[in-house]
């Protein structure tokens, strides 16, 4: 209960030029990395006079200190998950940028992972499926979109800065076991080995209309 | 029997004088802050919707007006508009009061609107007393007062842990379970069954509960048993009342807690001292009148305060207009702000004055305390001390402009979609402000920065500009000029940058200036359009995001200066021109409010 506050980081972050990388390597047997990055290093003085205040909005603003420590409990609670290793966290609290990356064993138990550890956290909302449900791997083919907690909060903001929106990005990208022989969207640009792909789509859009960054990439066996 | 006539009389007269009146009669005495609003010129255009809108009646409101209100006017919930309404506020150390009295014409439309009112036996003779929530409402005659009295949640927090801990019971956050170190970790929160024993928070509801119980009687027994009111109490209150305006202001700034915190020391540990020094704020009283005239609102008020405070300022305002100043501040400038005062006069009237009352304490602390302060007097060269700090400044805000800072940029290699960071330029929005201060000792600063910059690299000096690199929030730099005896920081480049020595041409006007010197101590200028619809409320603290809500949406400018500082009072008149011709009762109350959330 302590840290239900957290959850007012996500529309904090849409509220600002973020950059999103969501880095996805798989092997062959299902298992992979994943690299997760968040980049608020252009909107510093917008997030940091944000956090220098006590609240916003009726709601408590945390800490810098207090963020750093969440990243590291969610850090320990992913460790915990089944199918989980080698998790790394890293915050710049200076340029205000976030890493995850970790390794896991299926696609399916990293998503239940992260969903354990963000309920364990006791966040004033809970976490379901769906919401942490963004990519699956099923006979030689990935399907890919933007995790429903970020659409929803991507919706909400209408009235936001629409040039923040046009600078922020969310890049998807997708370094596949087999050669990738097609792909869904016609925006996803594919290595000349075929084995990455990467989808880049401004924020702008994406909160217009979070189903451009939807895609599959279909592999050979 | 003469004497039992006159003392028949008296009582009579003690009687009537106490509830035989207004609605005046009936604000408690504990209240610090009192708006009176004459409803004749005021209120009668204003439905209760819109007034419950406003932040001064927030206090109260919420659990008071439901959709009893909708499409009604102040008059057709009872009100009678012969009365004034009076919103009044105060905070002691254990509470706050807040609320609203006035008069009744009609005591059923009245249930109709505060339908959630019911009534409860009345301990105080010939009151009716109805209660909603926490709200209170109590009737005498044709009278109302409307009061919510609530304990501070500090201290309340204050007597919950000590209770709590007193019982032998651990930290109320501490879950042995949570606790990482211990091999049972759980991270899955588990539920508490213990339904036998109050938990923290049902103890400090009770606590609560309580007190607040315990308060609200202080204070009706005082106004309805003891018959002690502020009317009667106050008589700068008294007089305020009989003013012809639109409303009229009160702060007693005397019992102001706010204010009174910064004694706190003195007040637990050294009584006799702090009543030596309260005696300085004896009598500082802040009233004001609110008047209503063509497309324009006018505030003007006043400072009381005693002798000993009143030599101190009288010789703080005895100071000559830095026109320097006006160098640096655009005629068109979205708003700005002067203040104007002698330090080295006020530090010698303060040093006469205070160092009497501190020489009295025997407490071997103080008197230490006071020893290093009069060896200070005779040993700092106090003509460099007050020549590079001599007490004039000014604020400016020159709206919201984008300005350079650095960003971490990720790159892509388009051939195996691997990335790295470098470090790019970027632009943010920020509300551009500019601080100056008088100074004829420019080698001071100048040797400080000198210093700086050979201690951290972030400290640069251009030319005659000195450069503070990513000063704010680790991205934006802060300019610092050292010109014409003065010393500015800004974080305007075009400032810092095309205009070091000034606007020139474009500094602000001849007849502006000529104002701004003929102000005594405070000068200030606001075009609300550019202050308040521009202001990023991300760079304002909480109460501050309120106040600057209160006024968006709002056109208009507003100016204010002080007049003349007598040994008794300093005068100040805050102007609110606009050009709408909506209902000036309407702008009054948006005054009202604005100066509702710079006192609260």
């Amino acid at each position: 209960m302590k840290f239900k506050y957290l959850f007012f980081l996500i529309p904090l972050l849409f509220s600002s030029c973020i950059e999103i990388i969501d880095d996805l390597t798989l092997n062959a047997d299902g298992s992979g990395t994943l690299k997760f990055t968040v980049n608020l290093s252009s909107s510093k003085i917008k997030v940091n006079s944000i956090l220098a205040l006590d609240s916003l909005d009726g709601q408590r603003v945390p800490k810098l200190s207090e963020i750093e420590a969440k990243i590291g409990q969610f850090k320990s609670l992913l460790l915990q998950q089944d199918g989980i290793s080698n998790v790394k966290t890293e915050f710049n609290a200076v340029d205000l940028i976030v890493k995850l990356s970790v390794d896991f064993k299926s696609l399916n138990q990293l998503q239940e992972g992260i969903q354990a550890s963000l309920n364990a956290m006791n966040l004033n909302k809970k976490v379901t499926k769906e919401d942490v449900q963004w990519m699956s791997w099923e006979a030689g083919t990935l399907k890919r979109t933007m995790p429903e907690i970020f659409q929803q909060e991507l919706k909400r903001y209408e009235n936001n800065d629409i040039s923040l929106l046009k600078g922020g990005s969310y890049a998807c990208i997708s370094r596949l076991p087999g050669q990738i022989l097609k792909t869904s969207n016609n925006n996803c640009k594919i290595n000349p080995s075929k084995t990455a792909a990467m989808l880049r789509i401004n924020t702008f859009d994406l909160k217009n209309e979070p189903s451009i960054l939807e895609h599959t990439l279909s592999t050979s066996p | 029997m003469p004497q039992k006539f006159i003392l028949a009389l008296l009582g009579l007269f003690n009687v009537g004088f106490s509830f035989g009146q207004g609605p005046e009669h009936h604000i408690p005495e504990q209240a610090v802050t009192v708006f009176s609003i004459n409803n004749q010129k005021v209120l009668s255009n204003i439905s209760l919707n819109e007034l419950i809108s406003y932040d001064f009646m927030d206090e109260i409101h919420q659990e008071l007006f439901d959709r009893s209100t909708e499409n009604k006017t102040l008059e057709d919930a009872g009100m009678d508009f012969n009365k004034r309404l009076n919103v009044f506020y105060g905070k002691t150390n254990y509470y706050e009061l807040s609320g609203f009295t006035f008069g009744i014409s009609n005591q059923q439309n009245l249930f109709q609107a505060l339908d959630d009112f019911e009534a409860v036996p009345s301990p105080y003779p010939g009151i009716q007393l109805y209660r909603s929530f926490f709200n209170h409402l109590l009737i005498d005659k044709n009278n109302a007062l409307l009061i919510r009295v609530e304990p501070l949640e500090d201290y309340v927090n204050q007597l919950t842990d000590s209770t709590w801990y007193s019982r032998g019971n651990l930290p109320p956050f501490y879950n042995e379970e949570e606790d990482p170190d211990n091999p049972d970790y759980n991270p899955i929160p588990q539920e508490n069954n213990e339904i036998n024993e109050k938990n923290y928070y049902e103890l400090r509801d009770s606590l609560q509960y309580t007190l607040n119980q315990e308060y609200l009687t202080i204070i009706l027994k005082d106004l309805y048993v003891s018959n002690n009111n502020l009317f009667r109490k106050d008589s700068n209150f008294r007089d305020l009342l009989t003013h012809e305006a639109a409303g009229v202001f009160f702060m007693d700034n005397s019992r102001n807690i706010d204010r009174a915190k910064n004694l706190w020391y003195l007040k637990t540990f050294l009584p006799t001292l702090y009543l030596d020094v309260q005696d300085l704020y004896e009598g500082n009283i802040i009233t004001g009148d609110l008047l209503l005239l063509d497309q324009q609102i006018q505030f003007n008020l006043k400072a009381h305060y005693g002798d000993a405070l009143g030599s101190i300022y009288t010789s703080l305002n005895d100071a000559k207009f830095d026109k320097n100043i006006s160098n640096y501040i655009k005629k068109n400038q979205a708003a700005y702000f002067t203040y104007n005062v002698n330090l080295r006069n006020a530090y010698e009237k303060a040093f006469e004055v205070i160092v009497p009352i501190l020489s009295k304490t025997k407490d071997p602390e103080v008197s230490y305390d006071l020893l290093m302060v009069k060896l200070a007097n005779a040993l700092i060269n106090k003509d460099a001390l007050f020549d590079a700090a001599k007490g004039s400044m000014f604020i400016t805000f020159g709206g919201i402009e984008k300005v350079k800072t650095k960003r971490i940029e990720f790159f892509y290699d388009e051939v195996t979609f691997e990335y790295g960071e470098r470090e790019a330029e970027a632009e943010e929005d920020m509300p551009i402000f500019t601080i100056g201060f008088s100074t004829k000792r420019q080698d001071i600063p100048e040797m400080v920065l000198e210093h700086l910059s050979q201690v951290t690299s972030k400290f640069q000096k251009q030319g005659d500009l000195w450069v503070y690199n990513k000063a704010i929030f680790e991205a934006a730099p802060l300019y610092l000029l050292n010109k014409k005896d003065l010393f500015i920081l800004t974080n305007d480049s075009v400032l810092a940058k095309q205009y070091p020595d000034g606007y020139g041409k474009d500094r602000l006007s001849k007849k502006t200036l000529k104002g701004l010197k003929n102000s005594g101590s405070m000068a200030g200028y606001a075009d609300l359009q550019a202050l308040v619809n521009k202001f990023p409320k991300e760079f304002l603290s909480g109460s501050n995001q309120a106040l600057i809500e209160s006024l968006r949406s709002k056109s208009g400018t507003m100016h204010m200066h002080s007049g003349k500082t007598s040994k008794n009072s300093t005068e100040v008149q805050l102007t609110y021109d606009y050009t709408e011709s909506l209902n000036s009762g309407k702008y009054l109350l948006d005054l009202i409010n604005t100066l509702y959330l710079l006192n609260k």
